[in-house]
């Protein structure tokens, strides 16, 4: 389990780690860009080789070995992935500041980061204390932990608002020109409500931008509303084929012997190295031919298959893309058997 | 029990255990489980059908037990194992707690619209209601992903068995 919550962390790490610098480089360009991402998602590659050891040095440099791995992975990123994007943004935030004016850089999944700039950008200085000391808590434990970290390190932020303070009077002239509604954090050393209020809504529109790259279809809806809806809608689908399939394995259950051995491991590297598509035992059997790219693994291990499938491998890939397009349609569950 | 035992037996190990993606993880453990699983079911009731909710339970009980290090596979396996008759997921509890929001600055319509749909979406989520909001979107995010990889399994075991 330890294992995992690192592993996932490291998946959000690469492309984290520039997130700070890029940050208060955005406040300058804020007014152009709203929440689109699309214009600046090639700069990120660039800047990614160049800024990744510095920033590294100071953040997590344990994960420096495993943050490469998993760069194109974050997509797939778990809950705890967030909780690591906030321990990178206020590790390099407090050590990095000067940077930042310098370097224009747009993540892939640069709308959370976005919002945090667009919305945060002077909370985040003191959060990032907050956030440095949760993001240490979550290598072990849940991410849950970090909001009540959250607010016992509120106390920290008083002492720290000065220095943040100071840090943060370059780019002072630059901030008021921001549609930011955060105040000024100068002289506002209480006031822990709203501090708490303000990183809880931060977090939450960051996971709220998380779910839209989630979440096929998305991104054209704007507002949390529809989004919520689309989300909503999504789940309750995935559950509904996740029902509709169960059923139909009740009713083929029978069969499962003669038809199921050991998946081998060859099956799945073979999936995954080509996005969603799961390799059946059998070796000409594709799954989701109309959603996802087919392949063909000449390669698997005939050796597996009982001889008593040989008289099913004959399905034709006509009857499985039938099969998944209805699954996919979920207003008509047909049974084909 | 059985199931974990299972389970145990057939963990992968690989070569650079640190490389694995999740998702193929989630993906192995699930099969190692429900196939085995479903096996049995079928050998145990030999003269009397399978029962369609049984495989459901199957079903969640291989979700949960594969996405462990989840909150809310925890709350699944709760409520498979406490309730004999399984609670499909699709049935939302119909008066869960609700918990209540404090409303933030924006306008109140917008607002209430917004919490009416989270609440919607706690109910989705197995557990959800007992999490509170920040927590509970986390956790949506991961349990859509285990779905996703729930649906492709599902249907490459049952395209096996056509």
């Amino acid at each position: 389990m330890l294992e995992c919550l690192v592993s996932l962390e490291s998946m959000s790490l690469s492309s984290m780690d520039v997130s700070v610098l890029e940050r208060l480089k955005w406040l300058q360009q804020q007014q152009q860009q709203v929440l689109s991402t699309t214009n600046a998602s090639p700069e990120l590659l660039q800047f990614h080789g160049t800024n990744n050891d510095e920033l590294l040095q100071n953040t997590f440099s344990h994960f420096q070995m495993l943050g490469s791995g998993f760069g194109p992975n974050y997509s797939m990123g778990f809950g705890p992935s967030h909780e690591a994007m906030d321990g990178c943004i206020s590790r390099t935030n407090s050590c990095q500041m000067d940077q930042a004016d310098t370097v224009g850089v747009m993540l892939n999944n640069s709308e959370e980061n976005i919002t945090i700039i667009l919305k945060n950008k002077r909370k985040s200085e003191v959060k990032t204390r907050e956030e440095e000391k949760t993001e240490k808590k979550i290598k072990v434990e849940a991410e849950t932990e970090s909001n009540m970290k959250v607010k016992s390190n509120l106390s920290n932020t008083e002492a720290s608002s000065e220095t943040s303070k100071q840090k943060s009077k370059a780019a002072s002239e630059t901030q008021k020109l921001d549609y930011i509604h955060v105040r000024a954090r100068r002289g506002q050393a209480t006031d822990r409500h709203s501090l708490a209020e303000r990183a809880r809504r931060e977090k939450i529109s960051k996971k709220m931008k998380y779910l839209q790259d989630l979440v096929p279809g998305c991104n054209k809806v704007t507002g949390r509303a529809g989004m919520l809806d689309e989300i909503i809608n999504y789940v309750q689908s995935l559950q509904r084929q996740v029902e509709f399939l169960s059923m139909k394995l009740a009713v083929l259950n029978p069969e499962l012997e003669l038809a199921m051995e050991d998946l081998s491991v060859k099956q799945f590297q073979a999936y995954f190295t080509n996005l969603p598509v799961v390799v059946a035992s059998k070796p000409s059997l594709m799954v989701d031919a109309p959603l996802f790219p087919l392949d063909q693994q000449g390669s698997l291990d005939l050796s597996v298959i009982n001889p008593n499938q040989a008289t099913t491998i004959e399905a034709p890939s006509a009857s499985w893309e039938t099969q998944s397009q209805s699954l996919y349609n979920t207003s008509s569950l047909g049974f084909q058997y | 029990m059985e199931r974990q035992i299972i389970n145990k037996k057939k963990r992968v190990f690989s070569v650079e255990p640190n490389k694995i993606p999740p998702s193929e993880v989630f993906t192995r453990k699930y099969t190692s489980l429900l196939v085995p699983a479903l096996k049995k079911l079928n050998m145990n009731k030999n003269s009397s059908q399978v029962n369609q909710l049984t495989v459901k339970h199957e079903v969640d009980m291989a979700l949960a037990l594969s996405a462990q290090e989840f909150a809310w596979s925890r709350f699944l396996l709760q409520k498979l194992s406490s309730s004999n008759n399984p609670t499909t997921t699709t049935s939302s509890s119909s008066n869960g707690i609700r918990i209540q929001e404090r409303s933030g600055k924006e306008g109140g319509h917008e607002d209430g619209e917004r919490e009416e749909k989270l609440r919607e979406l706690q109910k989705l989520l197995p557990g959800g209601e007992e999490m509170n909001v920040e927590e509970m979107l986390g956790e949506i995010g991961n349990y859509i992903k285990c779905l996703e990889l729930q649906t492709i399994a599902l249907k490459s075991i049952v395209q096996d068995t056509t």
